[in-house]
């Protein structure tokens, strides 16, 4: 098998190996006609055009609406996919020796940490322009600052306020957003020198919207189960094709029985009921054994916070306040108590048996918020659990701490 | 009078006296570590910054047995003190404001920033009057008697600052424990960027002109002019306010100016664990110190600031290597060579 370092080279001989690479890929897809393989296979597809010599490589945040750089036919690179697909390459011992040679300091988050080691050791493409949107935290907004900063191209941020705890964000909020947006989106063809066709982009990001929405409200209901893990790791790389023709369909694929069929959550023997799990946060790319304890334990990942996410329609003529909404209102930002409020009403909603919070290395927005979440599960009798770890790790004190943990909420459970 | 305990100074300390508060800066209350804790006090995350985590403890032993009328302001500059604002104003629900602070300083950062110092002066005014004991804040002996209390970081140079010494990068400070190490230690110190650095607090304490152009003494009375004296506000908050959060180009031009017109001999970078802002600015520094071939050396500091053995040494290593290299360079024997 090829190793990244084979695939992201600019020679002749690593375009065979990433032309042989990406037919594999296909095959595997096209034998289990599944939406993951699908995704697996475009998302990694449009991500190694990004290595190739002239390309435009934006750089932008988790949250960043990407059908803004879509619409000029442009692949956003996200740090924290770029790491996670990094630390679970070949390349993983070279990045993680870039990364603690490094002066940055070893507890930042390490999503930004290993993209920053990876961009600068040539593992991942530099940028062309880095872009970035207030939530979901200040890390994101230093890392691509700094690399633009780095690399003298051009930077944005997105100046999104913190919502109500109640409610919606007012108009007038939207309305800012949304023309920072319509700026940006100019701005974009301006240093791209790209022609731009957003509404087609935009009709493309809703069919996936459109399915995935549907997914979600049939998961929602308690209809759909399926397994949160790799539905997770699924959408994590969805990020990278809202607004292409393959993650409309790829999204639709999940409409089909087939189509989800790798994504389904176990089913016990002898129609024994599975144990349900609320998933907050981030989840570890990498570590298995954690999900293999809660799978000899009959219980199940039934839902996870980070894929509440991208289930409207948007205006395709006037998407600006549409996208702007995306962000004012989305369920990942807000204050403690906004994120409290509507996990703990999601987890009434799937009757859950418990939620567990994914404390993940150097992401002070969402350590910071574990003390008020806790307390609002306990006020609700749900099971609470939040366990420390990294990501991206393999193993570690902190695995071994965690499973303990694990264990013993899932005794309580 | 009640007080307003506040986290950053960013925060326009006359908004606070205005409306009959006396602003009072959080790191001044912390608590002695060696106290018992009480049984239902507040806990955070250890991986967070000793500032944030120091902070919480004293808001919430602070909150718990003070007056109604008390509150608490956090600017939220950083996400661990934004989660900060958010667990002390959950747990004291209408005695915490949290402020959003922007990372630009743009028009657009500006007219955000303006819009939530407004908001910020009428949740003052409103919970004033709420508590009672109040006073208007055209009360000239009421502005008078809260400046008085205002209590700001206490931090000041140990001497004054002379070029050749060492520069100082840091994030808040309690005391000046860290400046008379290296004073005393030789070198002296050209500068301190710091947020309770007296360059910081000095100019923002100092009744900031913009206060004068909101149209009535107190929100009460605010007219729709009162826009542009918060905006002007905002706008001179963000002009001193120059912190590692803040945008990197403006941070990194703002750092240069600073080491170009202090012309230090060294610089020391001495950050806190945990702290995000810090982590990313100590690169911008080590990058501007390399450019200046200046020797560069980053410590991990704490809050308070405590000099341990290991970390006195290290300090002491590097500011003597510097000594050595200036007496070599005096050296007649090099002149001599010449």
């Amino acid at each position: 098998m090829p190793g990244m370092a084979d695939v992201t080279g600019t020679s002749f001989k690593a375009s065979l190996i990433r032309a042989a690479f990406l037919a594999f890929t296909r095959k595997k897809a096209l034998q289990s006609r599944t939406a993951r393989r699908y995704m697996e296979l475009h998302a990694l597809s449009a991500s190694l055009e990004l290595f190739k010599p002239g390309a435009i490589v934006p750089w932008v945040s988790y949250l960043f609406p990407t059908e803004l750089v879509r619409s000029y036919g442009l692949t956003p690179m996200i740090p924290e996919i770029g790491s996670a697909t990094i630390t679970g390459s070949d390349l993983r011992e070279p990045v993680e020796t870039a990364a603690a040679r490094m002066a940055l300091a070893r507890d930042v988050c390490s999503y930004h940490r290993i993209g920053l080691a990876a961009v600068e050791n040539d593992m991942l493409p530099v940028p062309s322009l880095c872009l970035t949107t207030t939530p979901l935290c200040l890390g994101n907004a230093f890392l691509l600052e700094m690399l633009a900063s780095r690399h003298s191209v051009p930077y944005r941020e997105v100046r999104v306020p913190i919502p109500p705890d109640e409610g919606e964000a007012v108009p007038e909020v939207v309305a800012d957003v949304a023309e920072q947006l319509n700026v940006l989106h100019e701005d974009i063809g301006r240093w791209t020198g790209r022609k731009p066709d957003l509404r087609k982009t935009m009709e493309l990001s809703n069919r996936a919207s459109q399915a995935w929405g549907h997914i979600m409200a049939e998961r929602l209901a308690g209809r759909l189960e399926m397994n949160g893990r790799r539905t997770f790791a699924t959408v994590f790389l969805g990020q990278l094709l809202w607004g292409t023709e393959a993650g409309a369909k790829d999204f639709e694929r999940l409409l089909t029985e087939r189509g989800r069929s790798d994504l389904m959550a176990p089913r016990l023997e002898g129609g024994r009921k599975l144990k349900r799990l609320l998933w907050l946060h981030t989840m570890p790319h990498h570590d298995k054994e954690l999900f293999e304890l809660l799978e000899r334990r009959g219980v199940v990942i039934i839902f996870e916070e980070m894929c509440h996410m991208h289930t409207e329609t948007i205006d395709p003529e006037n998407p600006y306040p549409g996208l702007a909404r995306r962000l004012t209102d989305n369920t990942m930002w807000g204050t403690s108590t906004r994120r409290a409020r509507l996990n703990v009403a999601l987890a009434k909603q799937l009757k859950v048996d418990g939620a567990v919070h994914f404390n993940h290395w150097g992401c002070r927005h969402g350590l910071g918020s574990v003390p008020v979440v806790r307390s609002a599960f306990m006020e609700a009798g749900i099971p609470f659990l939040a366990i420390d770890g990294d990501a991206l790790a393999r193993g570690g004190p902190n695995q071994e701490k965690s499973l303990q943990q694990m264990e013993s909420f899932l005794e309580l459970l | 009078m009640p007080s307003a305990y506040y986290t950053c100074n960013l925060i326009p300390v006359d908004l606070v006296t205005r409306n009959g508060y006396a602003p009072r800066w959080l790191g001044n209350y912390l608590l002695d570590p060696s106290s018992p804790a009480r049984r239902e006090a507040l806990s955070i995350h250890p991986m967070t910054c000793p500032y944030v985590t120091r902070l919480v403890s004293a808001a919430d032993a602070l909150l718990c047995a003070a007056p109604e009328g008390d509150c608490l302001i956090v600017p939220g500059g950083c996400d661990a003190m934004r989660r900060l604002g958010d667990l002390l104003a959950a747990t004291y629900p209408g005695r915490v404001f949290v402020l959003a602070m922007p990372r630009a300083s743009g028009e657009g950062a500006a007219r955000s920033l303006a819009a939530d110092l407004a908001r910020l002066d009428q949740w003052l005014a409103e919970l004033a009057a709420g508590a009672g004991p109040a006073a208007p804040a055209s009360d000239a002996h009421c502005e008078a008697e809260s400046s008085t209390i205002m209590e700001l970081p206490a931090l000041d140079y140990p001497s004054t600052p002379r070029t050749g010494g060492a520069f100082v990068v840091a994030g808040p400070l309690s005391d000046n424990f860290l400046l008379r190490l290296i004073d005393d230690l030789g070198p002296g110190i050209a500068g301190l960027e710091s947020c309770t650095s007296p360059d910081r607090w000095r100019p923002l304490a100092a009744a900031p002109a913009a206060i004068t152009q909101l149209a009535g003494a107190s929100p009460a009375g605010a007219a729709a002019s009162d826009a542009e004296g918060y905006f002007s506000l905002a706008s001179e908050a963000l002009a001193i306010g120059m912190c590692p959060r803040r945008s990197t180009a403006d941070r990194r031009d703002h750092l240069a100016r600073r080491l170009d017109e202090a012309q230090p001999g060294s610089v020391i970078y001495a950050r806190q664990s945990f702290c995000d802002p810090g982590a990313y600015d100590a690169l911008i520094v080590a990058e501007l110190a390399e450019e200046r071939g200046l020797p560069f050396l980053e410590i991990e500091a704490g809050f308070p600031f405590e000099a341990s053995g290991p970390l006195r040494t290290r300090v002491e290593a590097f500011l003597e290597a510097q000594l050595l290299d200036d007496d070599l360079l005096d050296d007649d024997l090099m002149e001599e060579e010449d």
